[in-house]
């Protein structure tokens, strides 16, 4: 059940979009393709839909196979990124037109279309046409037409993308509850991964045509499996580490990789891919940074500012760390923790050992076995 | 200065085109006399060239629905190994001269072609018959409701068509329910085209159908016959009706493209 891609590659004019792209989506799952434009969500989602036809690999929906099912053989619902209405149809008919296909009975129609407009919350608007309703309001249509005829699967093309940030969240809200309530098998594809982790039960990541990353959006956000997902999902602080010494539990890093004399040394929790190389690649989180005006905690660093950039409730700060020159840190920080003059020249960024991860997948971080990491160290 | 002249330049210029269209209607108005005319549309002839002009063209606008419709589809939807072919031969009746477009139907129909043969021996005679004007005028017209139409098609959102695809509509389903209503005014722009241009037809349909008074003698046929034999006043009262229908024509067409633009 659900949905599921196996070995889908799609090649326009000899350029692959679709690598090899295997996806399994549970029933009932709220999944969200995550990937920058251009690298192949939507081409992956009208693969599912039928709309395009993949030049090899197999497409799974409901149980069945439907790789070689035209759209309108799959019962499948799509919403589009320019909600996609009939214009010359009211609202009514709009939402009627995948039940009337279905040849279902007027009276029953009618009952359902009151029911998924109430869903939707535009029970007033039967009688509207397209032009007459506000871009948040086509879009829930959109998706009233979608859901009303209990389609197997729910496939979304970036749905919130041209409205504005409050409506967007709202409608966003609602979503969430109506796939709560129908328990309909969704794939939603943005480029937005706080929408992302707003809404997925679980996010894959789309990188030119291959999923570099598929986990709930906690494990994504807080530990990154490539360089990739890392700088995509904000979890942009990439640190280029040594290891010195495992102590059980802490292992400590030094970060001169040009090899000067003054090293500066970090604490990571251990993880048990450490033991297995020096060199590791730590991923940090920028929210996990805590900027003061003095040391606090275990890994302490004098940065000089470079720049503050106000994003909403939060600042931003870039911060050059002193005595590395080159190796910038981005801390986000609410804008009620920390108080910035304008001649503040050095702050101290420090985040705990348990904030570094390394760059790798589940695996590396599964429970370290005792006897193999204990106090091994590499640099005797 | 300069502005001066170059604007007096414009308007002199502007003077000669509306000279150009507007003399040659004064000279139709002003040549005869009211009773006169109205004489003449009391005639049997001019009242018989007026309908078969209306019956042909009616048809001719109805076939070119039931033809143009599908091949507009065609074009605008498919991919195809000579599509460009198509294509093209819904240009040529455009740019053809009505003549030569008559003289092949002729050459067609005839009686010492295969295909005339064919057909008369089924009993069907297009030759000089108001079969062979609805023919002619199909001909020469029915790329305006083709290229209309397709146009019509073609810019209708493809997510719109595979909006209806996913929601369960055959590909017939949608044309019925999605195309057709949608390309409604790009339909109607072709056949009031169409409509026009078979009215106006005369060249290929004097070739096919010839000049046979209260049988396939249209009205533009009966304007130059008239002309010819001397009739002056007929003409002229037969080209006033024709004018009063174009004019209507184009009435209608330019608030449908005001509402289409509105
Ligand atoms: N019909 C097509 N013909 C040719 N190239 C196409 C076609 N559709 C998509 N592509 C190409 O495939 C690549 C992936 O396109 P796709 O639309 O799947 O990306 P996307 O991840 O949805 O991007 P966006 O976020 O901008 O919507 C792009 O480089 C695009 O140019
Ligand atoms: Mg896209």
């Amino acid at each position: 059940m659900g949905i599921i891609l196996k070995g889908i590659s799609k090649s326009y004019d000899g350029q692959a979009v679709l690598k090899n792209l295997n996806l399994k989506i549970n029933q009932g799952e709220f999944h969200v393709l995550l990937g920058p434009s251009g690298n192949g969500k939507t081409t992956a989602l009208s693969v599912m839909a039928g709309l395009v036809n993949p030049d090899s690999g197999s497409v799974f929906i409901g149980g069945g196979e439907v790789t070689s099912l035209s759209p309108d053989k799959r019962n499948i619902g799509f919403v589009f990124q320019d909600h996609a209405l009939f214009p010359h149809l009211q609202v009514f008919d709009n939402i009627a037109y995948g039940l009337r296909v279905r040849g279902i009975k007027e009276k029953k129609i009618k009952k359902i279309v009151a029911h998924y407009l109430e869903l939707v919350r535009l029970q007033d608007m039967y009688n509207k046409y397209p032009f007459q309703l506000s871009g948040g309001q086509k879009q829930r249509i959109a998706i009233a037409r979608a859901l009303a005829f209990k389609p197997d699967a729910l496939l979304m093309d970036e749905p919130l993308s041209h409205l504005d940030a409050l409506e967007c969240e709202r409608i966003r809200d609602e979503l969430k509850r109506i796939q709560a309530a129908t328990r309909v098998t969704t794939c939603y594809v943005t480029h937005d991964h706080s929408e992302a982790s707003a809404l997925a039960d679980r996010i894959s990541v789309l990188h030119k045509g291959r999923i570099e990353q598929i986990e709930r959006p906690e494990e994504i956000f807080y530990h990154p499996k490539t360089d990739f997902v890392a700088k995509f999902v904000g979890a942009d602080n990439i640190l280029e580490a040594r290891l010195v010494e495992i102590n059980g539990n802490t292992t400590i890093f030094s970060l001169n990789s040009l090899g000067l004399t003054d090293q500066l040394k970090i604490k990571a929790r251990t993880y048990p891919v450490f033991a297995r190389n020096t060199k590791h690649r730590l991923c940090l989180h920028p929210e996990k940074i805590v900027v003061s005006h003095t040391p606090k905690g275990k890994n302490n660093f004098l940065a000089r500012i470079i720049d503050i950039v106000p994003q909403g409730a939060v600042f931003k700060i870039i911060g050059e760390i002193v005595g590395l020159s080159g190796l910038k840190l981005r801390a986000v920080v609410p804008k009620t923790a920390f108080k910035i003059n304008s001649n503040t020249e050095k702050i101290w960024f420090s985040f705990p050992p348990d904030a570094l991860h390394p760059l790798c997948g589940r695996s590396c971080r599964a429970a370290i076995p005792q006897r193999a990491c204990n106090n091994i160290n590499l640099f005797k | 200065m300069k502005n001066f002249s170059f604007n007096l330049i414009i308007s002199f210029i502007a003077a000669i085109f509306v000279c150009l269209i507007v003399l040659p209607m004064l000279a139709l108005f002003t040549t005869t006399s009211f009773v006169e005319l109205v004489s003449q549309f009391r005639s049997p002839m001019i009242l018989s060239a007026v309908l078969i002009s209306l019956e042909t063209s009616l048809t001719v606008v109805f076939l070119a629905l039931c033809l143009g419709i599908p091949v507009a589809y065609l074009l605008a939807m498919k991919n195809f190994k000579g599509k460009e072919i198509i294509d093209t031969l819904v240009d040529l009746p455009i740019s053809m001269p009505p003549l030569v477009a008559g003289l092949a139907l002729l050459i067609l129909l005839g009686g010492n072609s295969t295909f005339g043969r064919l057909l008369s021996n089924h009993g069907i005679s297009l030759i000089f018959s108001k079969k062979g004007i609805i023919a002619a005028q199909l001909f020469v017209s029915i790329p305006f409701l083709i290229k209309s139409t397709r146009d019509a098609f073609e810019s209708i959102n493809k997510d719109i068509i595979n909006a209806s695809s996913t929601l369960g509509a055959s590909e017939f389903y949608t044309f019925k329910t999605i195309l057709l209503p949608m390309a409604k005014n790009g339909i109607y722009t072709g056949m009031i085209m169409t409509w026009s241009r078979a009215l106006g037809e005369f060249g290929a349909t004097s070739m096919v159908a010839g000049c046979i008074p209260f049988k396939t003698e249209t009205m533009t046929v009966a304007i130059y016959q008239n002309a010819m034999s001397g009739e002056l006043t007929a003409s002229i009262a037969i080209a006033i009706l024709l004018l009063i229908f174009s004019f209507t024509l184009l009435l209608v067409f330019k608030s449908r493209v005001r509402v289409k633009a509105g």
